[in-house]
Formats: C-alpha cells, structure tokens, sequence
C-alpha cells in the first residue's frame, strides 16, 4: 500500500475521527441513560409518589416533582405498619438464614468440588433439582410438615432448612460454592494434609478464609433474596407478632384496594388518611435497609460474582 | 488420628484412600443430605403422592389412590388452569430471549471504561433490590388493580397519532413487555459481567491487532466465549420466572392450595407445571450444548 495514501487517511481523520468518536460516546451514554431511566422508574416513581401530598396526588398535571415535598406520609407509613417492630423480625430472620446458608453451602460446595465419592454425580443432579424445583411444588407438603412440628407462626420454617443447606435459592449457592473451591489449586490442601491436617480443619482453616468472594456473594443475595421474600412467610406465618415486613404490605395494599378505587381513601383510618403516598413510602421504607446494605457493599459484591468464578463453568 | 489412618493406608492398596475419601466426603454432605431428605424429598414425594390420591384424613394425611382423576380434574374441568397455564408458556418462552439479548447487551456496555461506571451498576441493580417480592409485582400492576403504578415507559402521543391505533398497541405491548423483562434481569446482568470480566484480554489485543473491528470481535470473540454463561443464564431465567411472584400461575397454584384448600388438585397442578419448567430447561441445554464453548479446563 502507498505510504502516502496511509499518510492521507491518518491526516483525514484526525478531524473526523474525533468527530465520531464524540458522536459515538454520546449515543453510548445516552443508551445508558435510557436504559438506566427503565431500570430506575419504578423507584424513582415510588420516591416521588412517597413524597406527595394529597393535593397532588389529585393533580394530574403533577407527575414528577410534587408541589411540595412532604415527609409526613413516611411518618405515618412508619406508625402504621410498625415499622420499628417488624424491622427486627426481617433482621433477625434475614440475618440467620444468610448466615445457615454461608455455612452450609459451602460445606456442601466444598465436598461436591474437592471430593471424589460414589453416587456423586447422581448426589449433584439433586443439587441441580433443588435449582429447578420451584418451593411452590411442593409448599403444601412442606406446611403440612411444619404444622405438624408445632413450627408454624415461628422463624423456625425460614430459619432451620438455610442451615441444611436448603431453604430460599440453596441449590444456587451450593452451585456457586462448588464452582469457587473447582477452580482452587489443589497443592494447598495436600500440603496441609502431609502435614496433618484433618479434612474439617483443612476446611475452616485453608479453605473457607480464601473463599470470601464467593461468602460475599452468597451474604448479599441470600440477604436480597431472604428480605424480598413474602411467599413463604406469607403461608407459614399469620401471627401478627412474627410478620416480617413485605408481609406486612400486602395488608396495607388491601386496604387501599377494597376502598372503591379512588386515587386517594378519604377514609379515616385510626384517624390517619389512607392514600397511595402513605402506601409508597411504606414500600419505599421496606427496602430501605437492604438498599443501604447493598450501597456499601456494592463495589465488593460485583469483584465478588467477578472472582467467584461462577462463570468459569 | 487422620495422619495415622492416612499412614496405614498407604501400605494398603488405592481402594483404602478412596473409601476413606468418600466416607470424609460424606461428612461434609451430613448437614446437606439431612436437609435434602427432610426439606425436600420427602415433601417431594408426598407431593406426588397427593397429586395421585385424595385426602381421606388430615390427621397424618390418609390418602386413597384414585390415578389420574386430579390431572383430569385439572386440565377438563378446570377453567382457569389451561388458559393460565398457555399464557405463562406463552411469556416465558417469550421473555427468555428478550431477557438474554438485552442483559448482554447492557453489560456489555457497562463493561467498558467509563464515566458513572458504579452508578449504572447499581443502577441496573436495583431492581434485584426492590424485589423479587411483593413490592414488584405491586409496581408491576400485576395485583389488585386500583392502586398500582401503571407499568413502564408510554409510546409518545406524536408517535402514537402517526402510527395509528393498532400499530401502537404491539409497540406498546413491546414496550410493556421490555420494562418486565428489564426489571428482572438485574441478576443476568450480574452474571454476564462477571463472564465478560473473565474473557483474556489478550484475545481482544491480538484480534485488535490483526485489524478487528469491535463488531467482529464481538461476534468472534466474545459471544463464543461466553456461551457457558448464556447457558447458565437460560436456565437461571427459565426457573426465575417460573416460580416468580408475579406469576399467574403461581399465584392460582397458591390459591388452589390455601384459599379453595383443593390440595390434590393444586399438587397436580404444580407437578404439570413443573415438569414443563424442567423440559423446558432441559430443551435448551440439549439446544445450546452444540454451541457452548469448553476450554477444556473442567475435569
């Protein structure tokens, strides 16, 4: 080719080049906007909506920036579906479950990945039925089951199984287990075991410390997923002392509904006005803890699924 | 005491360590395997029971085994459950796709250098956060109708007139449909970043330098070598739908069981609905194993 022609082309586009490279990033950002704009509008909706007042939410010609932004229907949201009671239940529930699940999928990830053992493939396609099986198939069995224990109306139901391995997504986090300790070398473990180190040490000791990607990952989703969850506590709990919060939102959705269906429930409920404000601040303060949890953990929760090695299947 | 037992087999032949392995093996399945059997088969398997008989007494669940007649029941008497059923099918094996395209190629985007990198990642996120639960499927406009955000995005009102009534229905249907699919996609986005993430950069670099556009090496390079991830994803997706809140099929599954209480009827129910999610899954793994990529690395 002509030195001169590449000479042309390279002083042609200099100009141009930086032309398209601008008109390129700004279509790039603005897809990302877009996008991000979807992903964000029903937050953003409930936000907005939680900090209304009555007067516009009657307003039609207000959509996005409320006349004034009130926080008294957080006041009220937090009064009404006693916020402060039932936070602790999700803590507690929340807490424990991500805890059985750390400590008992790994375990089981741990043998699946590092183990050679008879019925093991058979052992493993158990593990990919408790992926697919959705809790619906079998909730009756399962209420039947604790009814019978006297387990119903307690956290026991949501609590023990995480720790067998079990419970909300456990088949997934063994999953994610399995494929973090597959990609680990085996040198460490053998070097500890000439040494004389026994299997549950080599576990506790070499293993679980190097596993922390995966536990970050496993902690935050099994938080999200354990917090978010109202079909289980829904069926096993009915007692209004062992409610946990998104529990507690259908209750309120109720209300509002079987009122005719008005924008605003002129009704006065123990003296509070019922209005789809006061029910968007309650969602919106529903999530507000994990949304906080997840905000610090962010950065670390994405390096975590990066270097989990899920991908790596 | 594991050195000695480890000491004395070496004098013995291979078959000793392996036993020994296996049986350490099942130490660490204790907790799981008593789980598996009391959390899961067991229900699983009164499940089928019930989905076969009718309930005699609840007091220790007495059945008699009438064959068939729930599954009869089901799909020839049963208004609601065909047509529920058929609409679920219908959006899944619609959205599954949707839902591969758009999280790969939104995290193809956030995996570039960029300006609010750890926003948008939060951003696309946050969905996951607000939930797989209640509060979704409220926002969805999926529950009691009244009091819920109407869903997603409105097809212009300019766009609309030119475009005409019908026309502007299937976009708004698409459009509706999209910001469903969108919002549940957090944990493929996630997925498909980590996958990107591990691709060798070096591919890129010896492609770039050969004269590759971003194009071929999309096509060339990092399709084929996420293919393991979009497997994984399609089964993830597969399952997430259908066992999510927001569907009706689960929610009348639900009903079947603790509202009308016709439990023989609601587990045969779930068992045709679950067997359809697994064929469905296994479908497309059958599907896609041609095409997935294996480095070879896995034993």
């Amino acid at each position: 080719m002509d030195k001169a022609l590449i000479k042309k082309n390279g002083r042609k586009s200099k100009a141009s080049r930086f032309a398209r490279t601008f008109v390129i990033r700004l279509g790039f950002y603005f897809l990302l906007m877009a996008l991000s704009f979807i992903f964000l509008y029903p937050f953003i909706t409930m936000i907005v909506k939680s900090l209304m007042t009555d007067d516009d939410l009657y307003n039609i010609t207000v959509k996005w920036l409320p006349s004034q932004a009130t926080w008294s229907n957080y006041d009220i949201a937090f009064r009404r579906m006693r916020f402060r009671a039932y936070v602790w239940n999700n803590v507690i529930v929340c807490g424990a479950a991500t805890v059985g699940h750390a400590l008992s999928c790994s375990l089981t990830g741990y043998a699946f990945a590092r183990y050679k053992f008879r019925l093991k493939n058979a052992l493993f396609a158990l593990v990919i039925l408790m992926m697919i099986v959705p809790v619906q198939v079998i909730i009756f069995p399962l209420y039947k089951q604790y009814s019978d224990w006297g387990w119903l109306n307690s956290f026991l139901p949501l609590i023990v199984p995480t720790f067998f391995g079990m419970g909300l997504n456990g088949g997934f986090f063994i999953f994610l287990f399995r494929q973090f300790f597959m990609g680990l070398p085996y040198e460490m473990e053998e070097a500890a075991r000439v040494d004389g180190c026994g299997p549950l040490r080599i576990y506790a000791r070499i293993m679980l410390p190097m596993a922390q990607a995966p536990l970050l990952v496993c902690g935050v989703l099994s938080l999200v997923w354990h917090w978010n969850d109202y079909f289980e506590p829904g069926v096993y709990i009915t007692a209004p002392a062992y409610r946990m919060l998104p529990s507690v939102l259908p209750n309120l959705y109720a209300l509002l509904n079987q009122e005719n269906h008005t924008m605003i429930q002129m009704n006065e409920l123990e003296g509070i006005v019922f209005n789809e404000a006061m029910l968007m601040a309650a969602t919106f303060l529903c999530i507000i803890p994990i949304l906080i949890a997840y905000l610090f953990l962010q950065r670390r929760f994405m390096e975590g699924v990066e270097r989990s090695g899920l991908t790596g299947m | 005491m594991s050195v000695k037992a480890s000491a004395a087999g070496k004098g013995r032949r291979r078959m000793g360590i392996d036993k020994k392995r296996s049986l350490e093996a099942y130490i660490f399945l204790i907790p799981w395997l008593i789980g598996i059997c009391v959390f899961f088969a067991y229900p699983i398997f009164t499940s089928v029971r019930l989905s076969f008989s009718k309930i005699v007494s609840f007091k220790g669940l007495v059945t008699a085994w009438v064959g068939l007649e729930n599954y009869e029941y089901i799909f020839f008497f049963d208004i609601n459950f065909v047509p529920t059923f058929l609409q679920v099918v219908y959006d899944t094996l619609l959205n599954t796709p949707l839902c591969m395209v758009f999280s790969l190629v939104i995290a193809i985007l956030i995996n570039r250098k960029m300006v609010g990198r750890a926003f948008f990642r939060t951003a696309f996120f946050i969905p996951v956060l607000l939930g797989s639960g209640y509060i979704m499927k409220q926002l969805l406009g999926m529950g009691a109708d009244g009091a819920t955000i109407t869903t997603g995005i409105m097809v212009p009102k300019l766009i609309s007139d030119l475009l005409g009534v019908s026309i502007t229905g299937v976009v708004q249907g698409f459009l509706d449909r999209i910001t469903v699919v969108l919002w549940k996609s957090g944990v493929q986005i996630v997925l498909f970043l980590a996958g990107l993430q591990g691709i060798s950069g070096s591919l890129y670099e010896a492609a770039k330098v050969d004269g590759a556009t971003e194009w071929e090496m999309f096509w060339k390079i990092t399709l084929p070598m996420i293919t393991p991830i979009i497997l994984m994803n399609v089964v993830y997706t597969i399952v997430a739908f259908f066992t999510d809140g927001t569907n009706p099929m689960v929610d009348y599954i639900y009903k079947m069981n603790f509202t009308n209480q016709m439990y023989e009827n609601a587990a045969a129910m779930s068992w045709v609905y679950f067997v359809f999610a697994l064929l469905l899954c296994g479908a497309a793994i059958l599907l896609m194993r041609r095409y997935v990529y294996d480095s070879g690395a896995k034993n």
